[in-house]
Protein backbone atom coordinates (compact mmCIF):
# COMPACT_ATOMS: atom_id res chain seq x y z
CA UNK A 1 0.00 0.00 0.00
CA UNK A 2 1.38 3.42 -0.96
CA UNK A 3 1.72 6.06 1.79
CA UNK A 4 -1.20 8.04 0.39
CA UNK A 5 -3.49 4.99 0.19
CA UNK A 6 -2.66 4.23 3.79
CA UNK A 7 -3.66 7.75 4.86
CA UNK A 8 -7.05 7.22 3.18
CA UNK A 9 -7.53 4.08 5.25
CA UNK A 10 -6.64 6.09 8.37
CA UNK A 11 -9.19 8.80 7.54
CA UNK A 12 -11.85 6.15 7.01
CA UNK A 13 -11.08 4.37 10.29
CA UNK A 14 -10.97 7.62 12.28
CA UNK A 15 -14.50 8.47 11.11
CA UNK A 16 -15.76 4.97 11.92
CA UNK A 17 -14.25 5.15 15.41
CA UNK A 18 -15.85 8.54 16.01
CA UNK A 19 -19.24 7.27 14.93
CA UNK A 20 -18.97 4.19 17.13
CA UNK A 21 -17.75 6.22 20.10
CA UNK A 22 -20.84 8.40 19.74
CA UNK A 23 -23.08 5.32 20.03
CA UNK A 24 -22.97 3.93 16.51
CA UNK A 25 -25.84 4.22 14.09
CA UNK A 26 -29.26 3.75 15.64
CA UNK A 27 -27.58 1.80 18.40
CA UNK A 28 -25.56 -0.42 16.09
CA UNK A 29 -21.80 -0.47 15.67
CA UNK A 30 -20.06 0.06 12.33
CA UNK A 31 -17.67 -2.84 11.69
CA UNK A 32 -15.19 -2.31 8.85
CA UNK A 33 -14.05 -5.22 6.68
CA UNK A 34 -10.66 -4.37 5.23
CA UNK A 35 -8.81 -5.89 2.28
CA UNK A 36 -5.48 -4.71 0.89
CA UNK A 37 -5.26 -5.24 -2.90
CA UNK A 38 -1.58 -4.21 -2.67
CA UNK A 39 -2.04 -1.38 -5.22
CA UNK A 40 -2.76 -3.93 -7.99
CA UNK A 41 -5.70 -2.80 -10.15
CA UNK A 42 -7.15 -6.19 -11.10
CA UNK A 43 -7.12 -7.24 -7.44
CA UNK A 44 -9.47 -4.33 -6.66
CA UNK A 45 -12.10 -5.94 -8.91
CA UNK A 46 -11.63 -9.33 -7.28
CA UNK A 47 -11.85 -7.93 -3.75
CA UNK A 48 -14.92 -5.88 -4.64
CA UNK A 49 -16.57 -9.10 -5.83
CA UNK A 50 -15.51 -10.87 -2.65
CA UNK A 51 -16.87 -8.06 -0.46
CA UNK A 52 -20.22 -8.09 -2.22
CA UNK A 53 -20.64 -11.82 -2.87
CA UNK A 54 -19.03 -13.49 0.14
CA UNK A 55 -19.12 -10.82 2.81
CA UNK A 56 -22.55 -9.46 1.80
CA UNK A 57 -21.27 -5.90 1.86
CA UNK A 58 -23.22 -3.34 -0.18
CA UNK A 59 -21.20 -0.19 0.52
CA UNK A 60 -17.48 0.06 -0.21
CA UNK A 61 -15.11 2.88 0.73
CA UNK A 62 -11.82 3.12 -1.13
CA UNK A 63 -9.70 3.24 -4.27
CA UNK A 64 -6.96 5.80 -4.83
CA UNK A 65 -5.99 5.43 -8.48
CA UNK A 66 -8.39 5.73 -11.40
CA UNK A 67 -7.34 2.26 -12.58
CA UNK A 68 -8.49 0.78 -9.28
CA UNK A 69 -11.80 2.66 -9.47
CA UNK A 70 -12.33 1.43 -13.01
CA UNK A 71 -11.75 -2.15 -11.81
CA UNK A 72 -14.40 -1.83 -9.09
CA UNK A 73 -16.93 0.05 -11.24
CA UNK A 74 -18.37 -2.89 -13.26
CA UNK A 75 -18.77 -4.94 -10.08
CA UNK A 76 -20.73 -2.31 -8.13
CA UNK A 77 -22.76 -1.50 -11.22
CA UNK A 78 -23.74 -5.11 -11.92
CA UNK A 79 -24.48 -6.06 -8.31
CA UNK A 80 -25.86 -2.60 -7.48
CA UNK A 81 -23.48 -1.66 -4.71
CA UNK A 82 -22.20 1.78 -3.75
CA UNK A 83 -18.53 2.79 -4.01
CA UNK A 84 -17.43 5.93 -2.16
CA UNK A 85 -14.34 7.23 -3.97
CA UNK A 86 -12.35 9.83 -1.98
CA UNK A 87 -9.74 10.84 -4.55
CA UNK A 88 -9.44 13.66 -7.06
CA UNK A 89 -9.58 12.25 -10.58
CA UNK A 90 -9.74 13.20 -14.27
CA UNK A 91 -13.53 13.56 -14.52
CA UNK A 92 -15.58 12.45 -17.51
CA UNK A 93 -17.32 9.70 -15.61
CA UNK A 94 -20.67 9.29 -13.96
CA UNK A 95 -21.67 5.98 -12.52
CA UNK A 96 -24.93 5.72 -10.60
CA UNK A 97 -23.08 3.36 -8.27
CA UNK A 98 -20.25 5.69 -7.26
CA UNK A 99 -20.21 8.72 -4.96
CA UNK A 100 -17.21 10.86 -5.93
CA UNK A 101 -15.89 12.95 -3.01
CA UNK A 102 -12.51 14.07 -4.41
CA UNK A 103 -12.06 17.01 -6.76
CA UNK A 104 -13.09 16.93 -10.43
CA UNK A 105 -10.95 18.94 -12.91
CA UNK A 106 -13.15 22.02 -12.73
CA UNK A 107 -12.49 22.13 -8.99
CA UNK A 108 -8.69 22.07 -9.20
CA UNK A 109 -7.07 22.10 -12.71
CA UNK A 110 -8.80 25.18 -14.08
CA UNK A 111 -7.91 27.48 -11.17
CA UNK A 112 -4.41 26.04 -10.87
CA UNK A 113 -3.65 26.61 -14.54
CA UNK A 114 -4.72 30.25 -14.37
CA UNK A 115 -2.79 30.90 -11.19
CA UNK A 116 0.41 29.41 -12.60
CA UNK A 117 0.15 31.34 -15.85
CA UNK A 118 -0.42 34.60 -14.02
CA UNK A 119 2.46 34.13 -11.60
CA UNK A 120 5.08 32.07 -13.42
CA UNK A 121 4.46 32.06 -17.17
CA UNK A 122 2.85 30.17 -20.03
CA UNK A 123 5.41 27.39 -20.77
CA UNK A 124 4.47 24.13 -19.00
CA UNK A 125 6.35 20.85 -18.84
CA UNK A 126 4.21 17.75 -18.10
CA UNK A 127 5.62 14.82 -16.14
CA UNK A 128 3.35 12.00 -15.01
CA UNK A 129 3.02 8.37 -13.98
CA UNK A 130 2.10 6.11 -16.85
CA UNK A 131 -1.55 5.17 -16.36
CA UNK A 132 -5.01 6.51 -17.03
CA UNK A 133 -5.24 9.45 -14.60
CA UNK A 134 -2.12 11.40 -15.66
CA UNK A 135 -2.83 11.04 -19.39
CA UNK A 136 -6.46 12.07 -19.07
CA UNK A 137 -5.68 14.81 -16.57
CA UNK A 138 -3.01 16.21 -18.90
CA UNK A 139 -5.43 16.14 -21.80
CA UNK A 140 -7.64 18.50 -19.78
CA UNK A 141 -4.72 20.62 -18.53
CA UNK A 142 -3.44 20.99 -22.11
CA UNK A 143 -6.92 22.09 -23.16
CA UNK A 144 -7.21 24.69 -20.38
CA UNK A 145 -3.63 25.86 -20.99
CA UNK A 146 -4.15 26.37 -24.73
CA UNK A 147 -7.37 28.23 -24.14
CA UNK A 148 -5.45 30.69 -22.00
CA UNK A 149 -2.67 31.07 -24.52
CA UNK A 150 -0.11 28.78 -22.88
CA UNK A 151 1.86 25.88 -24.35
CA UNK A 152 3.17 22.44 -23.40
CA UNK A 153 6.92 22.36 -24.04
CA UNK A 154 7.47 18.75 -22.98
CA UNK A 155 5.49 15.71 -21.90
CA UNK A 156 6.83 12.52 -20.37
CA UNK A 157 5.37 9.50 -18.53
CA UNK A 158 7.21 7.18 -16.18
CA UNK A 159 6.35 3.81 -14.71
CA UNK A 160 4.20 3.99 -11.55
CA UNK A 161 7.06 2.38 -9.64
CA UNK A 162 9.72 4.65 -11.13
CA UNK A 163 12.94 4.87 -9.11
CA UNK A 164 15.24 7.79 -8.47
CA UNK A 165 17.47 7.09 -11.49
CA UNK A 166 14.45 7.04 -13.85
CA UNK A 167 14.00 10.77 -13.21
CA UNK A 168 17.52 11.71 -14.39
CA UNK A 169 16.57 12.00 -18.11
CA UNK A 170 13.55 14.11 -17.11
CA UNK A 171 15.71 16.47 -15.10
CA UNK A 172 18.15 16.82 -18.02
CA UNK A 173 15.23 17.56 -20.35
CA UNK A 174 13.92 20.22 -17.96
CA UNK A 175 17.27 21.94 -17.59
CA UNK A 176 17.51 22.23 -21.38
CA UNK A 177 13.94 23.41 -21.96
CA UNK A 178 13.68 25.70 -18.91
CA UNK A 179 9.87 25.74 -18.69
CA UNK A 180 8.03 28.22 -16.45
CA UNK A 181 6.18 25.45 -14.62
CA UNK A 182 6.62 21.70 -14.15
CA UNK A 183 3.13 20.22 -13.95
CA UNK A 184 3.40 16.85 -12.22
CA UNK A 185 0.88 14.03 -12.25
CA UNK A 186 3.40 11.65 -10.74
CA UNK A 187 1.55 9.80 -7.99
CA UNK A 188 2.34 7.43 -5.15
CA UNK A 189 5.75 6.76 -3.74
CA UNK A 190 7.73 7.88 -6.82
CA UNK A 191 6.55 11.46 -6.17
CA UNK A 192 9.37 11.70 -3.65
CA UNK A 193 11.98 10.83 -6.30
CA UNK A 194 10.77 13.57 -8.64
CA UNK A 195 11.00 16.32 -6.01
CA UNK A 196 14.32 15.05 -4.65
CA UNK A 197 15.83 14.87 -8.14
CA UNK A 198 14.61 18.42 -8.72
CA UNK A 199 16.27 19.58 -5.49
CA UNK A 200 19.53 17.78 -6.33
CA UNK A 201 19.62 19.54 -9.71
CA UNK A 202 19.60 22.87 -7.84
CA UNK A 203 16.47 24.24 -9.52
CA UNK A 204 14.64 27.12 -7.83
CA UNK A 205 10.92 26.72 -6.99
CA UNK A 206 10.57 30.51 -6.92
CA UNK A 207 11.02 30.68 -10.69
CA UNK A 208 10.11 27.15 -11.86
CA UNK A 209 7.91 25.38 -9.30
CA UNK A 210 6.54 21.86 -9.54
CA UNK A 211 2.75 22.18 -9.55
CA UNK A 212 0.55 19.20 -8.77
CA UNK A 213 -2.95 18.03 -7.95
CA UNK A 214 -1.76 14.98 -6.04
CA UNK A 215 1.21 16.04 -3.93
CA UNK A 216 -0.14 16.35 -0.40
CA UNK A 217 1.28 16.83 3.09
CA UNK A 218 1.92 13.05 3.14
CA UNK A 219 4.30 13.18 0.15
CA UNK A 220 5.95 16.37 1.43
CA UNK A 221 6.54 14.62 4.75
CA UNK A 222 8.15 11.69 2.92
CA UNK A 223 10.40 13.81 0.68
CA UNK A 224 11.56 16.20 3.44
CA UNK A 225 10.25 19.70 4.14
CA UNK A 226 13.31 21.39 2.60
CA UNK A 227 12.77 19.44 -0.63
CA UNK A 228 9.08 20.30 -0.82
CA UNK A 229 9.34 23.96 0.12
CA UNK A 230 8.09 26.42 -2.50
CA UNK A 231 6.21 23.90 -4.64
CA UNK A 232 2.51 24.26 -5.39
CA UNK A 233 -0.59 22.06 -5.15
CA UNK A 234 -4.28 22.70 -5.84
CA UNK A 235 -6.68 20.82 -3.54
CA UNK A 236 -9.96 21.26 -1.69
CA UNK A 237 -8.19 20.82 1.63
CA UNK A 238 -4.86 21.48 3.34
CA UNK A 239 -4.10 20.75 6.98
CA UNK A 240 -3.40 24.41 7.79
CA UNK A 241 -6.59 26.01 6.41
CA UNK A 242 -7.80 26.94 9.89
CA UNK A 243 -11.39 26.85 11.08
CA UNK A 244 -12.69 25.21 14.22
CA UNK A 245 -14.04 22.15 12.47
CA UNK A 246 -10.64 21.54 10.88
CA UNK A 247 -8.53 22.12 13.98
CA UNK A 248 -10.53 19.62 16.01
CA UNK A 249 -10.24 17.15 13.11
CA UNK A 250 -6.47 17.62 12.93
CA UNK A 251 -6.18 17.26 16.71
CA UNK A 252 -8.10 13.98 16.73
CA UNK A 253 -6.11 12.65 13.76
CA UNK A 254 -2.80 13.40 15.47
CA UNK A 255 -3.97 11.95 18.76
CA UNK A 256 -4.88 8.74 16.95
CA UNK A 257 -1.89 8.41 14.60
CA UNK A 258 0.89 10.49 16.15
CA UNK A 259 1.93 14.15 16.43
CA UNK A 260 4.17 14.04 13.37
CA UNK A 261 1.44 12.65 11.08
CA UNK A 262 -0.14 15.35 8.92
CA UNK A 263 -3.66 15.21 7.49
CA UNK A 264 -4.15 15.76 3.75
CA UNK A 265 -6.89 16.11 1.13
CA UNK A 266 -7.23 12.33 0.76
CA UNK A 267 -7.54 11.78 4.50
CA UNK A 268 -10.13 14.52 4.68
CA UNK A 269 -12.30 13.19 1.83
CA UNK A 270 -12.01 9.61 3.14
CA UNK A 271 -13.03 10.95 6.54
CA UNK A 272 -15.96 13.16 5.64
CA UNK A 273 -17.50 10.65 3.21
CA UNK A 274 -17.90 8.10 6.01
CA UNK A 275 -19.71 10.74 8.05
CA UNK A 276 -22.00 11.58 5.12
CA UNK A 277 -22.72 7.86 4.77
CA UNK A 278 -23.40 7.47 8.50
CA UNK A 279 -25.76 10.42 8.66
CA UNK A 280 -27.70 9.04 5.71
CA UNK A 281 -27.78 5.54 7.16
CA UNK A 282 -29.19 6.96 10.37
CA UNK A 283 -32.16 8.20 8.37
CA UNK A 284 -32.68 5.21 6.07
CA UNK A 285 -31.73 2.50 8.54
CA UNK A 286 -31.06 0.43 5.41
CA UNK A 287 -27.85 -0.41 3.58
CA UNK A 288 -29.67 -1.12 0.35
CA UNK A 289 -28.26 0.98 -2.47
CA UNK A 290 -31.71 1.73 -3.87
CA UNK A 291 -32.73 3.32 -0.56
CA UNK A 292 -29.41 4.79 0.52
CA UNK A 293 -28.33 6.50 -2.71
CA UNK A 294 -31.31 8.85 -3.17
CA UNK A 295 -30.82 10.07 0.40
CA UNK A 296 -27.08 10.64 -0.11
CA UNK A 297 -27.71 12.79 -3.18
CA UNK A 298 -28.29 16.37 -2.15
CA UNK A 299 -27.08 15.85 1.41
CA UNK A 300 -24.78 18.39 3.00
CA UNK A 301 -22.04 18.14 5.60
CA UNK A 302 -19.83 20.47 7.56
CA UNK A 303 -16.50 18.92 6.54
CA UNK A 304 -13.05 20.01 7.75
CA UNK A 305 -12.55 21.84 4.39
CA UNK A 306 -15.84 23.73 4.97
CA UNK A 307 -19.46 22.98 4.13
CA UNK A 308 -19.77 20.52 1.24
CA UNK A 309 -22.70 18.84 -0.49
CA UNK A 310 -23.24 15.86 -2.73
CA UNK A 311 -24.43 17.25 -6.04
CA UNK A 312 -27.58 15.33 -7.02
CA UNK A 313 -27.05 15.96 -10.74
CA UNK A 314 -23.79 14.02 -10.96
CA UNK A 315 -23.16 12.37 -7.55
CA UNK A 316 -19.88 14.26 -7.23
CA UNK A 317 -19.22 16.46 -4.19
CA UNK A 318 -19.32 20.25 -4.44
CA UNK A 319 -15.95 21.14 -2.94
CA UNK A 320 -13.69 24.09 -2.17
CA UNK A 321 -10.94 25.12 -4.56
CA UNK A 322 -7.66 26.08 -2.91
CA UNK A 323 -4.12 26.69 -4.13
CA UNK A 324 -1.34 26.18 -1.63
CA UNK A 325 2.43 26.51 -1.47
CA UNK A 326 4.62 24.36 0.76
CA UNK A 327 6.36 26.25 3.55
CA UNK A 328 9.41 25.38 5.65
CA UNK A 329 7.33 23.27 8.05
CA UNK A 330 5.95 21.03 5.29
CA UNK A 331 2.56 22.73 5.40
CA UNK A 332 0.67 24.40 2.60
CA UNK A 333 0.07 28.13 2.84
CA UNK A 334 -3.11 29.03 1.01
CA UNK A 335 -2.37 31.47 -1.83
CA UNK A 336 -5.89 31.60 -3.21
CA UNK A 337 -9.26 30.04 -2.48
CA UNK A 338 -12.82 30.02 -3.76
CA UNK A 339 -15.42 32.13 -1.94
CA UNK A 340 -17.79 29.18 -1.66
CA UNK A 341 -17.88 25.49 -2.64
CA UNK A 342 -17.46 25.02 -6.40
CA UNK A 343 -20.20 22.98 -8.07
CA UNK A 344 -18.86 19.74 -9.50
CA UNK A 345 -18.83 19.69 -13.31
CA UNK A 346 -17.15 16.37 -14.18
CA UNK A 347 -17.74 16.76 -17.93
CA UNK A 348 -16.55 20.40 -17.93
CA UNK A 349 -19.80 21.42 -19.55
CA UNK A 350 -19.62 24.97 -18.21
CA UNK A 351 -15.99 25.39 -19.30
CA UNK A 352 -16.20 24.64 -23.00
CA UNK A 353 -17.42 27.52 -25.06
CA UNK A 354 -16.57 30.36 -22.72
CA UNK A 355 -12.90 29.45 -22.83
CA UNK A 356 -12.96 28.98 -26.58
CA UNK A 357 -14.63 32.29 -27.27
CA UNK A 358 -12.30 34.04 -24.86
CA UNK A 359 -9.44 32.86 -27.05
CA UNK A 360 -10.94 33.76 -30.45
CA UNK B 1 -39.94 -33.90 -29.54
CA UNK B 2 -39.98 -32.65 -33.09
CA UNK B 3 -37.87 -29.72 -34.15
CA UNK B 4 -35.29 -29.31 -36.86
CA UNK B 5 -31.92 -27.63 -36.37
CA UNK B 6 -32.27 -25.74 -39.64
CA UNK B 7 -35.47 -24.11 -38.32
CA UNK B 8 -33.53 -22.52 -35.44
CA UNK B 9 -32.78 -18.78 -35.42
CA UNK B 10 -29.23 -18.53 -36.74
CA UNK B 11 -27.90 -16.74 -33.66
CA UNK B 12 -28.24 -19.88 -31.57
CA UNK B 13 -27.04 -22.41 -34.10
CA UNK B 14 -23.52 -23.82 -34.01
CA UNK B 15 -22.39 -22.09 -30.82
CA UNK B 16 -19.47 -23.04 -28.61
CA UNK B 17 -21.14 -24.19 -25.38
CA UNK B 18 -19.71 -25.32 -22.05
CA UNK B 19 -22.03 -27.51 -19.97
CA UNK B 20 -21.25 -28.06 -16.30
CA UNK B 21 -24.02 -30.38 -15.14
CA UNK B 22 -24.39 -33.67 -13.32
CA UNK B 23 -24.72 -36.36 -15.99
CA UNK B 24 -28.15 -37.65 -14.91
CA UNK B 25 -31.28 -37.82 -17.01
CA UNK B 26 -31.61 -34.01 -17.15
CA UNK B 27 -27.92 -33.64 -17.94
CA UNK B 28 -28.16 -36.09 -20.84
CA UNK B 29 -31.22 -34.27 -22.21
CA UNK B 30 -29.49 -30.89 -22.03
CA UNK B 31 -26.34 -32.10 -23.79
CA UNK B 32 -28.36 -33.92 -26.48
CA UNK B 33 -30.63 -30.93 -27.19
CA UNK B 34 -27.70 -28.54 -27.38
CA UNK B 35 -25.84 -30.86 -29.74
CA UNK B 36 -28.90 -30.90 -31.99
CA UNK B 37 -28.47 -27.12 -32.43
CA UNK B 38 -25.14 -28.07 -34.07
CA UNK B 39 -23.38 -26.59 -31.04
CA UNK B 40 -19.89 -27.68 -30.09
CA UNK B 41 -20.65 -28.91 -26.57
CA UNK B 42 -17.94 -29.36 -23.95
CA UNK B 43 -19.10 -31.19 -20.85
CA UNK B 44 -17.19 -30.53 -17.63
CA UNK B 45 -17.95 -32.41 -14.42
CA UNK B 46 -17.36 -32.35 -11.50
CA UNK B 47 -17.76 -28.59 -11.32
CA UNK B 48 -14.25 -27.09 -11.76
CA UNK B 49 -12.81 -24.53 -9.32
CA UNK B 50 -12.88 -22.05 -12.18
CA UNK B 51 -15.24 -22.46 -15.12
CA UNK B 52 -13.72 -22.09 -18.61
CA UNK B 53 -14.43 -18.69 -20.18
CA UNK B 54 -13.64 -19.37 -23.85
CA UNK B 55 -17.22 -20.18 -24.88
CA UNK B 56 -20.29 -18.46 -26.27
CA UNK B 57 -22.61 -19.85 -23.62
CA UNK B 58 -22.07 -21.61 -20.29
CA UNK B 59 -24.76 -23.81 -18.70
CA UNK B 60 -24.06 -24.60 -15.08
CA UNK B 61 -25.74 -26.37 -12.15
CA UNK B 62 -26.42 -24.03 -9.23
CA UNK B 63 -24.03 -25.15 -6.50
CA UNK B 64 -22.79 -23.67 -3.23
CA UNK B 65 -20.06 -21.11 -3.92
CA UNK B 66 -20.87 -20.99 -7.64
CA UNK B 67 -20.23 -17.22 -7.82
CA UNK B 68 -16.57 -17.87 -6.96
CA UNK B 69 -16.15 -20.38 -9.79
CA UNK B 70 -17.21 -17.85 -12.42
CA UNK B 71 -14.03 -16.79 -14.23
CA UNK B 72 -14.88 -13.07 -14.52
CA UNK B 73 -15.86 -10.28 -12.11
CA UNK B 74 -19.55 -9.31 -12.13
CA UNK B 75 -20.26 -6.75 -14.82
CA UNK B 76 -17.54 -8.00 -17.16
CA UNK B 77 -18.92 -11.33 -18.44
CA UNK B 78 -17.09 -13.17 -21.20
CA UNK B 79 -19.95 -15.54 -22.14
CA UNK B 80 -23.72 -15.85 -21.82
CA UNK B 81 -24.42 -17.62 -18.53
CA UNK B 82 -27.32 -19.95 -17.75
CA UNK B 83 -27.85 -21.31 -14.25
CA UNK B 84 -29.71 -24.60 -13.81
CA UNK B 85 -31.82 -24.56 -10.66
CA UNK B 86 -32.63 -27.88 -8.94
CA UNK B 87 -36.13 -28.92 -7.88
CA UNK B 88 -34.92 -29.28 -4.31
CA UNK B 89 -33.58 -27.77 -2.13
CA UNK B 90 -34.93 -24.25 -2.59
CA UNK B 91 -32.38 -22.14 -4.47
CA UNK B 92 -30.09 -19.72 -2.63
CA UNK B 93 -31.62 -16.60 -4.16
CA UNK B 94 -28.82 -14.26 -3.14
CA UNK B 95 -26.28 -16.60 -4.72
CA UNK B 96 -28.39 -16.74 -7.85
CA UNK B 97 -28.45 -12.95 -8.10
CA UNK B 98 -24.72 -12.68 -7.43
CA UNK B 99 -23.99 -15.08 -10.30
CA UNK B 100 -25.73 -12.53 -12.56
CA UNK B 101 -27.01 -15.16 -15.05
CA UNK B 102 -28.54 -14.21 -18.38
CA UNK B 103 -31.19 -16.93 -18.03
CA UNK B 104 -32.33 -19.58 -15.58
CA UNK B 105 -33.29 -23.17 -16.39
CA UNK B 106 -35.41 -25.14 -13.92
CA UNK B 107 -35.34 -28.87 -13.38
CA UNK B 108 -36.94 -31.08 -14.54
CA UNK B 109 -35.53 -30.01 -17.89
CA UNK B 110 -37.52 -30.08 -21.11
CA UNK B 111 -36.41 -29.42 -24.68
CA UNK B 112 -38.58 -26.34 -24.96
CA UNK B 113 -37.16 -24.86 -21.78
CA UNK B 114 -33.59 -25.59 -22.91
CA UNK B 115 -34.06 -23.81 -26.24
CA UNK B 116 -35.91 -20.89 -24.66
CA UNK B 117 -33.17 -20.34 -22.11
CA UNK B 118 -30.50 -20.61 -24.82
CA UNK B 119 -32.00 -17.94 -27.03
CA UNK B 120 -32.86 -15.61 -24.13
CA UNK B 121 -29.42 -15.91 -22.57
CA UNK B 122 -27.69 -15.30 -25.87
CA UNK B 123 -29.92 -12.31 -26.69
CA UNK B 124 -29.55 -10.79 -23.22
CA UNK B 125 -25.78 -11.25 -23.22
CA UNK B 126 -25.21 -9.74 -26.65
CA UNK B 127 -27.58 -6.89 -25.83
CA UNK B 128 -25.67 -5.94 -22.69
CA UNK B 129 -22.39 -6.18 -24.65
CA UNK B 130 -23.83 -3.77 -27.22
CA UNK B 131 -24.91 -1.39 -24.46
CA UNK B 132 -21.46 -1.54 -22.89
CA UNK B 133 -19.79 -0.75 -26.17
CA UNK B 134 -22.23 2.10 -26.76
CA UNK B 135 -21.36 3.58 -23.36
CA UNK B 136 -17.64 3.26 -24.14
CA UNK B 137 -18.10 5.06 -27.44
CA UNK B 138 -20.21 7.75 -25.79
CA UNK B 139 -17.51 8.31 -23.17
CA UNK B 140 -14.87 8.64 -25.86
CA UNK B 141 -17.08 10.99 -27.90
CA UNK B 142 -17.71 13.20 -24.89
CA UNK B 143 -13.99 13.53 -24.36
CA UNK B 144 -13.20 14.20 -28.01
CA UNK B 145 -15.99 16.71 -28.55
CA UNK B 146 -14.00 19.38 -26.69
CA UNK B 147 -11.19 19.03 -29.21
CA UNK B 148 -13.63 19.33 -32.11
CA UNK B 149 -15.13 22.49 -30.62
CA UNK B 150 -11.70 23.98 -30.17
CA UNK B 151 -10.68 23.14 -33.75
CA UNK B 152 -13.92 24.67 -34.99
CA UNK B 153 -13.13 27.91 -33.15
CA UNK B 154 -9.63 27.99 -34.65
CA UNK B 155 -10.94 27.48 -38.20
CA UNK B 156 -13.53 30.19 -37.69
CA UNK B 157 -10.97 32.67 -36.39
CA UNK B 158 -8.05 31.88 -38.69
CA UNK B 159 -9.78 30.88 -41.91
CA UNK B 160 -12.81 33.11 -41.59
CA UNK B 161 -15.11 30.12 -41.89
CA UNK B 162 -18.68 30.12 -40.68
CA UNK B 163 -19.58 27.59 -38.01
CA UNK B 164 -21.17 25.10 -40.42
CA UNK B 165 -18.30 25.53 -42.90
CA UNK B 166 -15.79 24.67 -40.18
CA UNK B 167 -17.65 21.45 -39.34
CA UNK B 168 -18.01 20.59 -43.03
CA UNK B 169 -14.31 21.17 -43.60
CA UNK B 170 -13.41 18.74 -40.80
CA UNK B 171 -15.93 16.17 -41.99
CA UNK B 172 -14.59 16.29 -45.55
CA UNK B 173 -11.01 15.96 -44.34
CA UNK B 174 -12.00 13.02 -42.17
CA UNK B 175 -13.67 11.26 -45.10
CA UNK B 176 -10.82 11.89 -47.54
CA UNK B 177 -8.18 10.78 -45.07
CA UNK B 178 -10.29 7.97 -43.66
CA UNK B 179 -9.77 9.05 -40.04
CA UNK B 180 -12.18 10.19 -37.33
CA UNK B 181 -13.32 13.79 -37.06
CA UNK B 182 -11.68 14.03 -33.66
CA UNK B 183 -8.36 12.99 -35.25
CA UNK B 184 -8.73 15.81 -37.80
CA UNK B 185 -9.58 18.21 -34.99
CA UNK B 186 -6.44 17.15 -33.11
CA UNK B 187 -4.32 17.95 -36.18
CA UNK B 188 -5.94 21.39 -36.53
CA UNK B 189 -5.28 22.18 -32.87
CA UNK B 190 -1.69 20.89 -33.00
CA UNK B 191 -0.96 22.84 -36.19
CA UNK B 192 -2.28 25.99 -34.60
CA UNK B 193 -0.01 25.39 -31.63
CA UNK B 194 3.09 24.89 -33.78
CA UNK B 195 2.47 27.61 -36.37
CA UNK B 196 0.60 30.01 -34.11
Amino acid sequence: MAVIENTQLRGTLLAIEEINAAGGINGRELVPLIYDPASESAAFGRYAKRLMVEDHVTTIFGCYTSSSRKAVLPVVERLNGLLWYPTLYEGFEFSPNIIYTGAAPNQNSVALCRYLMDHYGPRFYFVGSDYVYPRESNRIMRDVLRNNGGEVVGEVYLNLRAKRRDFQPVIRDISELRPDVIFSTVVGDSTVHLYQSYADAGFDPKVMPIASLTTTEAEVCAMGFDVGEGHITAAPYFQCIGGERNSSFVKRYKKRYGESEPTNMCVEAAYFQVHVFARTLQQTNSMETEILRPMVLGSTFDAPQGPISINPACSHADLWTRIGRVNRRGQFEVLQQSLSPVLADPYLIGYGRSMVSGQG
Amino acid sequence: MSWRANALPSEIAGLDIVVAIRRDEGGELLIRDLQRTRAKVRHVWPLPERLPEDADVIFCDLAPGLANRIPWVPGEPKAAFVVIVPTLPAPDLEMLRNCAPDAVLHRPLTTHAVLSSLILARAHFTYSQRLRSRIEKLDETLRSIRGVERAKAILMAKRNMREDEAYQFMRRQAMTRRVSISAVAAVVVDTEEVLG
